[in-house]
């Protein structure tokens, strides 16, 4: 296992979260992109920390930092997402177009 | 009181009526008419006194600019013209303000109307008191002003509004004229005090050339000003003003205003030979071409407008030929009867409700007594019947023409003379001879002005204050013309009185013209058509006033219009056109800028990642 393919499995990884992030219009769909992208920044700093850093707690302490960063966000994100569908009754993102010029 | 505090309170008076009449009593009526006339009698009475007390030569002035070795004044001029001319203007002021008290009493602006009559008095009577020629410029313009706020006072009517406009800029063309001579003679002769400039050793100082300029450019301002030709096209339409307007406009304000100019600086007009040839031919061709339009007119209004034209011409022609006594005479006498005929012409039209010479014959106009009688004696006065004032100052002017031996003015002014009394008597006979048979057309039934709402009453005579007015007039029109020895010796000029030899082909002339409008008018078989209309080439010419008017719009007015629509369609479509471009780029960038903000979110971070991607490919790169 060598340090390329980490990083092409984190590549790919990330290319989903953006595909779900641009193309779906689900925004659950849309939040799950964007911890997949998150998820796929976090293994690129393991597989640093792995292969390069000279002082392996480096990378394991930036990723605890993101996984709580990443779970706080989805607390928030999720209760936004409730209160849209609360008021308007679904969460299609191109319903979401109020602020438009 | 002495000279100065006379002449202060003279041209106080009307100034006061003026602007209390238009600040605070412009819709108290009353008020403002009682005070107008209150203020002519003042004025008539301060000019009845200071002509009394007899002329000052000196100037009493008080230094007004005082700038760089120049020095202009500012003060009254009391000498025998000033004097002469101040009681004629006073005078036919308080008589055309008494008159208009009644024929402008159903008018719903004549608080208005008296309030410009007083301002229209203050500028004449301070032009003609001035003394200086830059002060009387100041009040020659404001007497222009006066004109025009009279002219156009029925400012609804389209006409009204256009003949005052061209009053106003046919006047201000001569106007320009004189204030570039003004400034010649101040750069020339270094004063424009009117006595010193009349100094001979003053007119010395000029150079020969510069004082024919000068004296040129001042008889351009009375060209635009006493109505001559080539700019006499403005005074015919001046009658779409009120009667009474054109009864002060034609005798004793307005046009006298530039032949009393012309009085006033005769020594310096006399010695520049050169622009006196000019003035008289021009005043000569004046006077036939006016006559000649008079014939055909059947407008009563118009018909005195160009014979006012025609009359001035002749005054001019007097002053040119050397005769300050012959011009002076003539301005006075025409001032009394002209005044009295459009008062009289006022009666007539405010009783039928028409300006028809043929309606107003036809609708009874004779049977207005003191109004006829006026209509006689300031007719026989114009033509110029002995004894009637304008005879004997007609003649005298014929004499200084006919002395001087100009033959081409001398010609035009017996034709002219030919003229008169035949239109003057044409008038009268239309109107007191009527014949409801004849051939006459009438071009304006009775009671087409006023509709429907003037109910004139039905005893056939003017109210006191119209028919008094008209009885004094009518009396100075039969009366005046004997007191020209009284006023030579008032202005200190030598009378001259002609032979009786002289004097016949004048009276012959005069007479032919009357038995010609008997024949045509007024004896009962007559078609009352005149020679004139039969001649077509020759009625057409004269009913198209020798199309000099349709000359200028084709010429002159029309170019003008077009530059002016240019000027217009460049400040349209250029000026206005690109700045409303700019911001209506503007805008239409704006909204389709405005067009990406769809708010469509993951267009945003899409977009947001093609850049980001973008620039680290820069980057790396």
């Amino acid at each position: 296992m060598t340090l390329e393919i980490w990083l092409i499995f984190a590549a790919v990884l990330f290319a989903f979260g953006i595909y779900a992030v641009v193309a779906r219009r689900n925004l659950i769909a849309v939040l799950i992109g964007v911890e997949l992208m998150l998820n796929a920044a976090s293994l690129n700093f393991m597989a640093f920390n792995r292969f390069v850093a000279t002082d392996p707690a480096t990378g394991q302490i930036i990723v605890l930092f993101i996984m709580g960063l990443a779970a706080a966000e989805v607390a928030i994100a999720l209760s936004i997402v409730v209160q849209v569908f609360r008021n308007r009754g679904g969460i299609r993102t191109d319903d979401l177009n109020e602020l438009k010029g | 009181m002495t000279p100065i505090q006379l002449a202060m309170l003279l041209l106080a008076a009307p100034f006061v009526a003026f602007v209390l009449g238009l600040v605070c009593f412009r819709n108290r009526h009353a008020v403002a008419s009682g005070l107008t006339v209150a203020a002519g009698a003042v004025s008539l009475g301060c000019a009845l006194m200071l002509f009394l007390n007899g002329p000052i030569a000196e100037p009493i002035t008080t230094t007004w600019l005082s700038s760089s070795g120049l020095d202009i004044g500012f003060g009254v001029l009391l000498d025998g013209p000033t004097l002469l001319m101040g009681l004629i203007v006073t005078f036919i002021a308080l008589c055309v303000e008494v008159y208009a008290l009644s024929y402008m009493s159903h008018d719903p602006g004549r608080g208005r109307f008296f309030s410009f009559l007083g301002l229209f008095s203050w500028a004449m009577l301070s032009f003609v008191y001035a003394a200086n020629l830059l002060q009387a410029f100041i009040f020659w313009e404001l007497v222009g002003l006066a004109s025009f706020l009279l002219i156009g006072f029925w400012y609804q009517k389209p006409t009204a509004i256009a003949a005052a406009k061209k009053a106003f800029i046919m006047t201000r063309i001569g106007d320009v004229g004189l204030f570039v001579g003004l400034i010649f003679l101040l750069t020339d002769a270094g004063t424009l005090d009117i006595t010193v400039v009349n100094q001979p050793e003053t007119v010395a100082k000029l150079a020969e050339g510069r004082l024919d300029l000068i004296t040129l450019l001042m008889f351009m301002g009375i060209v635009g000003k006493s109505a001559q030709f080539p700019l006499h096209t403005w005074l015919p339409d001046a009658m779409e003003g009120p009667t009474p307007v054109s009864a002060l406009l034609h005798s004793a304000t307005m046009v006298a205003a530039g032949v009393f100019l012309f009085a006033r600086f005769h020594p310096l007009f006399m010695a520049a030979p050169a622009t006196l040839e000019i003035v008289l031919l021009i005043a000569s061709i004046t006077a036939f071409l006016a006559a000649t339009m008079a014939v055909v007119v059947l407008d009563m209004k118009r018909v005195l407008a160009f014979s006012s034209i025609s009359q001035l011409g002749y005054m001019l022609m007097g002053l040119a030929a050397g005769g300050l006594f012959a011009g002076m005479f003539h301005l006075t006498t025409h001032a009394i009867f002209k005044a009295l005929l459009f008062l009289v012409a006022g009666a007539y039209i405010h009783h039928v409700g028409s300006n028809d010479m043929i309606a107003i014959g036809r609708a009874g106009g004779r049977k207005m007594k003191a109004t006829t009688i006026g209509l006689i004696a300031g007719g026989a006065a114009l033509a110029g019947i002995p004894p009637f004032a304008g005879f004997f100052s007609k003649e005298s002017i014929l004499h200084e023409v006919g002395a001087g031996g100009h033959t081409i003015p001398m010609v035009l002014g017996f034709a002219a003379a030919f003229l008169t009394a035949y239109y003057t008597f044409r008038m009268i006979f239309l109107v007191t001879r009527p014949n409801p048979e004849s051939a006459a057309v009438e071009q304006e039934p009775a009671g087409a002005q006023f509709g429907d709402d003037h109910h004139h009453d039905e005893h056939d005579s003017a109210p006191w204050p119209m028919r008094a007015p008209i009885l004094l007039l009518a009396l100075g029109a039969a009366g005046a013309g004997f007191f020209g020895d009284a006023l030579g010796a008032f202005l200190g000029l030598e009378v001259v009185h002609p032979p009786l030899a002289e004097m016949a082909p004048a009276i012959g002339i005069a007479l032919a013209g009357v038995a010609l409008a008997w024949w045509d008018f007024g004896r009962a078989s007559a078609d009352q058509v005149g020679f004139v209309s039969k001649l077509g080439a020759l009625h057409t010419l004269l009913v198209n006033q020798w199309f000099i008017d349709r000359l200028y719009f084709g010429v002159i007015v029309r170019r003008v219009i077009d530059f002016a629509r240019l000027c217009f369609g460049f400040e349209q479509k250029g000026v206005d056109g690109g700045t409303d471009a700019i911001g209506l780029r503007t805008i239409e960038a704006g909204k389709s800028a405005a067009r990406s903000q769809g708010g469509w979110l993951q267009v945003y971070v899409a977009t947001a990642i093609v850049v980001v991607s973008i620039l680290s490919l820069y980057v790396s790169l």
